[in-house]
């Protein structure tokens, strides 16, 4: 069976760089290991040793470990050949408002994630797959964005707009009787709302397809491990906390927080030798504050939340090869097993 | 003020705010994201769409998009039914959702009119994230290729001109001098440049380390340990300075500071000038 764990946090905590670390980890410790990255810095990718596209390819030097980049847009087109005529596919993916929609859709990026996500775990090729989620809220766009989904090309504003449960071209020419689209008309201009709906209405004829898939969707992410990584900065611990707050709801209690970049317990009440240096006394003082302050976030937020806490250190240079990786989740505190 | 997520935009925007406060102007701060961190560093978590006194000439409110949208329908485009715009509220979000820039046209909208009406002396917006950052400049833009009539079409014209007037507007990207957040505003700058959609752009590194000021000693221990790991951290900044213009830097504050004393203090710093 394949074992998905989902890793989420807020933006710039690490959260790629630490995936991509556990894959390694987990492949030289015997799992067919599949990482699907959001957007890795290119020191990540080039420390990875794996071009990285939207279709997982095998480590030429690491054989239990694949990778796979997210590719929003690629998968989108995908949603709609999967769950459309051709006819249609071809008016939806050239429509301006599919690629407003696929690119504004708050959740579309999660989305797009997700079903990527739940294509690999179909697949079976894998023990593991982990899961890099896009920033955005924390991580539970990518547990809640097929329900959205299926909301939205179920029709939601296509029924705002014409009033009618299942509707058809007709409904549109009725409108004078709907005030909501005279004003629109005025605000926005005669035509701008029929374009949308008919191009919602071509949508809709995926809501089957789509709706089902979304029920596999959350299938899979109900069951899959989670993992939140953040920092002891306030923002991230924000997201962190919002996470928490939404989780029970969507998926399985995360097996632990990650707090990444950890300063060492030891510098905290460390003196500096007689004779330092002032500047190097300084210095210490300085880093023992900042040590002090993140072991306070931690603990308070252990205590409140009621989790596992890990740490891993702060490494003074990014990984620069798979080694380096390994070794991160190697130099990991109170990390439970993961698979 | 925008800045990749994670780099400290909102303590940065809360700082220029408090910082034209002391100096005596009326100030008006937007939380663009309705992320609660502008109201944090303002020391009032809960803002509101309704301005909120802060302090002595400093305001601050939070952008709810339905209010925004009732708000920008009543007084910019001078829809007076009230009464029907409750049902368009609700369904603003599946349509924002839908077609493109409206979402942005109204909170762009709304910043831009408490600029334009001259009740505020600055008006500073924590904006979204740089990965977001270009469909709200360019909502004005898109909104007028897409729409060929309505009043819409004249509100958008004078936002495209506030956006483009140098001494009006300014597009401030936070940094942290590490590789992804110095990518990502390089990429901002280069388009924002390109599509000459603001008059003008600043960029600012924050949480930037003083240099160590001594050399590593030999040995083990704590000091060495945080000598060393200062260090690197410095050159690894360092490298990222040189590699493109900061018109300023804010430093990286050490120990443990509540939101509101993190913007008072980088206040401060901003009032000894650059």
């Amino acid at each position: 069976m394949t074992r998905a764990l989902v890793v989420t946090g807020g933006g710039g905590v690490g959260k790629t760089t630490v995936s991509a670390a556990l894959a390694v980890a987990a492949s030289r410790a015997g799992l067919r290991t599949l990482v699907v990255t959001v957007d890795p810095a290119k020191r990540l990718a080039s420390a990875l040793g794996i071009a990285l596209t939207s279709e997982p390819s095998p480590h030429p030097e690491e054989p239990q470990l694949w990778a796979a980049m997210l590719d929003a847009t690629a998968s989108w087109r995908e949603v709609a050949r999967r769950h459309a005529d051709p006819e249609v596919t071809e008016r939806l993916v050239d429509n301006e408002f599919f690629v407003a929609a696929t690119s504004h859709f708050p959740a579309s990026q999660s989305y797009a994630a997700a079903e990527q996500a739940a294509t690999y775990l179909d697949a079976r090729a894998w023990d593991l797959v982990i899961v890099d989620t896009p920033p955005a809220s924390g991580g539970i766009d990518f547990f809640t964005a097929p329900a959205q989904m299926a909301d939205l090309v179920g029709g939601r504003l296509l029924r705002w707009l014409t009033g009618a449960r299942l509707p058809g071209r007709r409904f549109l020419f009725n409108r004078t009787a709907k005030p909501m689209l005279r004003l629109a008309d005025q605000v926005m201009g005669a035509n701008l709302l029929e374009r949308i709906a008919e191009f919602l209405m071509d949508l809709r004829t995926t809501y089957d397809g789509v709706a089902k898939r979304a029920r596999q969707i959350e299938r899979h992410m109900r069951t899959a491990s989670t993992l939140v990584v953040t920092t002891s900065e306030p923002a991230p611990l924000r997201e962190a906390v919002r996470f928490f707050r939404a989780l029970p709801e969507v998926a399985s209690p995360p097996a632990a927080v990650v707090f990444n970049r950890a300063l060492p317990e030891t510098w905290i009440g460390a003196q500096a030798p007689p004779g330092s240096d002032v500047n190097l006394a300084e210095n210490l003082e300085r880093w023992a504050a900042e040590s002090f302050r993140q072991r306070t976030a931690r603990r308070e937020f252990g205590e409140r939340y009621e989790t596992s806490i890990a740490t891993i250190p702060w490494q003074s240079h990014p990984p620069t090869d798979r080694d380096a990786l390994a070794a991160m989740v190697e130099s990991a505190q109170g990390l439970p097993p993961l698979w | 003020m925008s800045g990749k997520g994670g780099v400290g935009k909102s303590a940065v925007a809360a700082a220029h705010a408090v910082a034209a406060k002391r100096a005596g102007r009326r100030v008006l701060a937007i939380d663009m994201a309705n992320s609660g961190s502008l109201g944090a560093h303002l020391g009032e978590p809960d803002l509101t769409f309704a301005p909120r006194m802060v302090g002595e000439g400093l305001e601050a409110m939070t952008l709810d998009r339905a209010d925004a949208l009732i708000e920008y329908l009543r007084v910019q485009i001078g829809v007076p039914a009230v009464a029907t715009i409750g049902p368009a509220a609700r369904a603003f979000d599946a349509l924002a959702s839908t077609a493109p820039a409206i979402r942005e046209v109204v909170s762009m909208g709304k910043v831009l009119w408490e600029v334009k009406k001259g009740e505020w002396d600055l008006v500073v917006a924590d904006a979204p994230p740089t990965g977001q950052i270009g469909s709200y400049l360019r909502s004005a833009r898109t909104v007028r290729q897409l729409v060929a009539a309505g009043r819409i079409l004249d509100q958008v014209e004078w936002m495209e001109q506030l956006l483009a007037d140098p001494s009006r507007s300014e597009l401030v990207l936070v940094t942290l001098l590490e590789e992804l957040p110095v990518l990502e505003t390089v990429e901002t700058i280069d388009w924002v440049r390109d599509e000459g959609l603001v008059g003008r752009l600043t960029v600012i590194a924050n949480r930037v380390l003083p240099p160590l000021g001594a050399e590593i000693p030999a040995g083990e221990g704590p000091i060495v340990e945080a000598a060393s790991l200062h260090h690197e951290l410095w050159s690894e900044q360092q490298e990222w300075a040189a590699q493109f213009h900061t018109d300023r830097s804010l430093p990286y504050l050490f120990g443990t500071h509540t939101p509101a004393e993190v913007a008072e203090q980088l206040a401060d710093i901003l009032e000894d000038g650059p």
